[in-house]
């Protein structure tokens, strides 16, 4: 079979309108019904319209016969005024086929170069011309599509379209999959934070303020803040290795271990040593946390702190001084055991405030990618003095984003700020601290003082009593069901913390007896018989309607409770 | 916790001043019960001078209504403060124990 040449076989001066193809009988058929159309527009002759046809019929089966490539190019050309139709068999023509040909046109201009012979029929126009619409409707019929082509044409891209469907479905199940697991690995981290602020409203020792940044994919921040007893607060912030599920758990692990090693240890040597142990061992996934741990004396503003791998805080001195607090304790946390980290230490002043933040502060970046940086932080503290922890958290955070722009946020960004407003007992009689010892009868010694102080600071009666009655309630408890374990007349002392922030009388009891939550369970069968056990619950539920907030807490060896009154006396419970 | 008494009719009226809460109420039961063993079986136990009464002194007042009402006796409690009508109401103890607001209006009744 031969090959018929591809390029156009157009005479030069001829204007190509396109090429009709004749690879199978089919096509042969299309051609003839094109030509015959052609015809008709530009000879407006029929009877020659139908002729040509039958023509192109015959020639065209011969040339799908024998040829490859073979086809009928079609053009216009000029002669005089008057334009005219080139019509252009392409493909080596059996000699029957170049008779038939001859009979009907009379001439035929035949060309054997290239690969094969090509013959050119003419075609005189009639005198109507050729105008704009009338080319657009000749390539329109050259080009026209038969049905299979287009039927074809719509299964290939059916299937085309069937495909990229597929594979759309696939990328998006397995984005799906990764999205949600960093979802909920979000969701876990979240879910850690204490988000309510003010946080600690009853601790007039210092405020504290902090927020965390999301960013959409990368990020392991965390942060926490609790009160470890009544004048030890205890504050950090981390960064997880890793994202999704297992950072989000790693988190939880260390945050967990953090509180629990805090709740009888006032080392952040200690606790990170601690911490360190703990998460390196079996750490297959060698996933690591940098922290900033410190814990604040709210007496006396020490502060005690221990730096894993972290960024370093700013110290804001209250005189505008500042400074950073720059030492080193150790590597990242959980990366190697055994590892003893240091701690250092600094004095607060009342009115100094602390800075802590992540990476994701400093690194965020401008849409032209140019980073945040330390010096544009510092810059901005050093200029600024900031009120409350809230100030300082709210106007870095603005400057980040206003630095960012449009940029989309990389990291997690997280920052934390407290200040310190030294110890509250110095600012007045606002508190009272009493301490009796395991012993029924100094219980009515406790109400005693208590009414004495609730009488100085105007605390009304119908708040009073209904604190007598809890605080009866509840020591009675302690003395009787919390040490009976020990040796009968081994002595121990119960401490109570009265205080009064913000229109509320808060109370504080603190024990060293057995674990026990006075407003879970009923107690388990302590010591004593069933005859001698309180009618359930009693006492207990009294304390919880006529309080407006009841809390326990074990914090290593103590039990806490916490008992908020408001002073108007009205319950909310 | 001191109680004192007097005999209004056949009614054997108490009058206690104090709190009734862990302390007090073991020795107040003890003189309730006294009283009960000399044959007063209709008391009236006026709290007027009782700032507060804990789940201690509930427990009293529902040990001498049962035992009261055992032997035909009678408790009747009267003279609730603010705290202590919260606790009788907290605790359901207006249900089951018979109050009054004054002596008189107990007297009057039955």
């Amino acid at each position: 079979m031969n090959q018929a040449p591809s390029r156009s076989l157009l005479p030069r001066e001829t204007f190509a309108l396109g090429s009709i193809p004749l690879v199978e009988s089919d096509s042969v058929l299309e051609a003839r019904r094109k030509v015959h159309s052609l015809a008709s527009v530009v000879a407006g002759d029929s009877l020659l319209s139908t002729r040509l046809a039958t023509v192109v019929s015959e020639v065209g089966k011969t040339l799908q016969r024998l040829n490859n490539q073979a086809r009928i190019e079609v053009g216009l050309c000029a002669r005089g005024n008057l334009p005219r139709l080139l019509l252009s068999f392409v493909g080596e023509l059996d000699a029957r086929s170049l008779g038939y040909l001859q009979n009907f046109f009379g001439h035929l201009d035949e060309d054997a170069s290239s690969s094969g012979l090509y013959h050119r029929v003419n075609v005189e126009l009639t005198s109507t011309g050729v105008d704009n619409a009338t080319l657009g409707r000749l390539r329109q019929i050259v080009e026209q599509k038969t049905r299979d082509q287009l039927l074809e044409e719509i299964q290939t891209k059916n299937s085309e379209l069937e495909e990229s469907l597929e594979t759309l479905k696939r990328t998006r199940s397995a984005k799906d999959r990764m999205e949600s697991e960093l979802n909920i690995g979000r969701d876990i981290q979240m879910s850690m934070l204490p988000l309510s602020f003010p946080a600690f409203p009853e601790q007039g020792e210092f405020d504290v303020h902090a927020t965390l940044y999301p960013a959409q994919e990368v990020g392991g921040d965390f942060y926490d803040m609790f009160m470890i007893d009544l004048d030890h607060f205890c504050f950090c912030v981390g960064d997880v290795s890793g994202k999704g599920v297992p950072a989000a758990l790693f988190m939880a692990v260390t945050k967990t271990l953090i509180k629990s090693r805090a709740a009888n240890d006032l080392s952040p040597a200690s606790i990170l040593s601690h911490v360190n142990s703990e998460t390196a061992v079996g750490n297959d996934s060698a996933m690591f946390v940098t922290l900033w741990l410190a814990i604040l004396n709210l007496q006396t503003g020490e502060l005690v702190y221990s730096n894993a791998g972290h960024n370093p805080p700013y110290l804001m001195r209250a005189g505008g001084d500042m400074e950073r607090l720059d030492k080193r304790h150790g590597p990242v946390i959980g990366a190697m055991e055994g590892i003893a980290y240091g701690e250092d230490s600094a004095t607060l002043a009342p009115a100094d405030l602390l800075y802590l933040y992540t990476d994701g502060v400093t690194e965020a970046m401008d849409i032209e990618g140019s980073l945040y940086g330390e010096d544009r932080l510092r810059d901005r503290l050093a200029d600024a003095d900031y009120p409350a922890a809230q100030d300082a958290v709210q106007d870095t955070v603005d400057d980040v984003w206003r630095f960012q722009g449009d940029a989309s946020q990389a990291d997690d960004i997280t920052i934390m700020s407290v200040r310190y407003h030294g110890p509250v007992t110095q600012e007045g009689d606002t508190e009272l601290i009493l301490t009796m010892h395991n012993d029924i009868t100094a219980i009515s010694a406790v109400n005693d003082d208590f009414n004495g102080w609730a009488e100085k600071h105007g605390i009304p009666t119908n708040v009073q009593r209904p604190m007598n009655i809890c605080l009866d309630e509840l020591l009675n408890n302690i003395v009787s069901y919390g040490f009976c374990d020990e040796a009968v007349d081994e002595q121990h002392e119960i401490e109570l913390h009265f205080r009064l922030p913000d229109s509320e009388l808060v109370v504080t009891i603190v024990d060293d007896g057995k674990p026990f939550n006075p407003f879970g369970n009923e107690p388990p069968d302590t010591c004593l018989s069933v005859e001698d056990r309180p009618i359930g619950g009693l006492g207990v539920h009294l304390v919880k309607n006529f309080m407006d907030k009841v809390h326990y807490e074990r914090h290593g060896e103590n039990n806490v409770v916490t008992l908020h009154k408001h002073l108007d006396g009205e319950n909310e419970a | 916790m001191d109680i004192s008494t007097e005999q209004i009719d056949n009614t054997t009226v108490v009058r206690m001043s104090g709190n009734l809460d862990t302390n007090t109420s073991g020795p107040a039961h003890q003189k309730i019960d006294a009283l009960i063993e000399e044959g007063n079986t209709h008391l009236l136990v006026n709290l007027r001078q009782v700032p507060f009464v804990s789940s201690a002194g509930l427990r009293i007042l529902l040990a001498t209504a049962k035992r009261l009402n055992g032997t035909e006796g009678s408790l009747k409690i009267t003279d609730l403060n603010e705290t202590v009508n919260e606790v009788f109401e907290i605790s359901g103890f207006n249900t089951i124990l018979n109050v009054f607001s004054t002596e008189e209006d107990a007297l009057k009744d039955g």
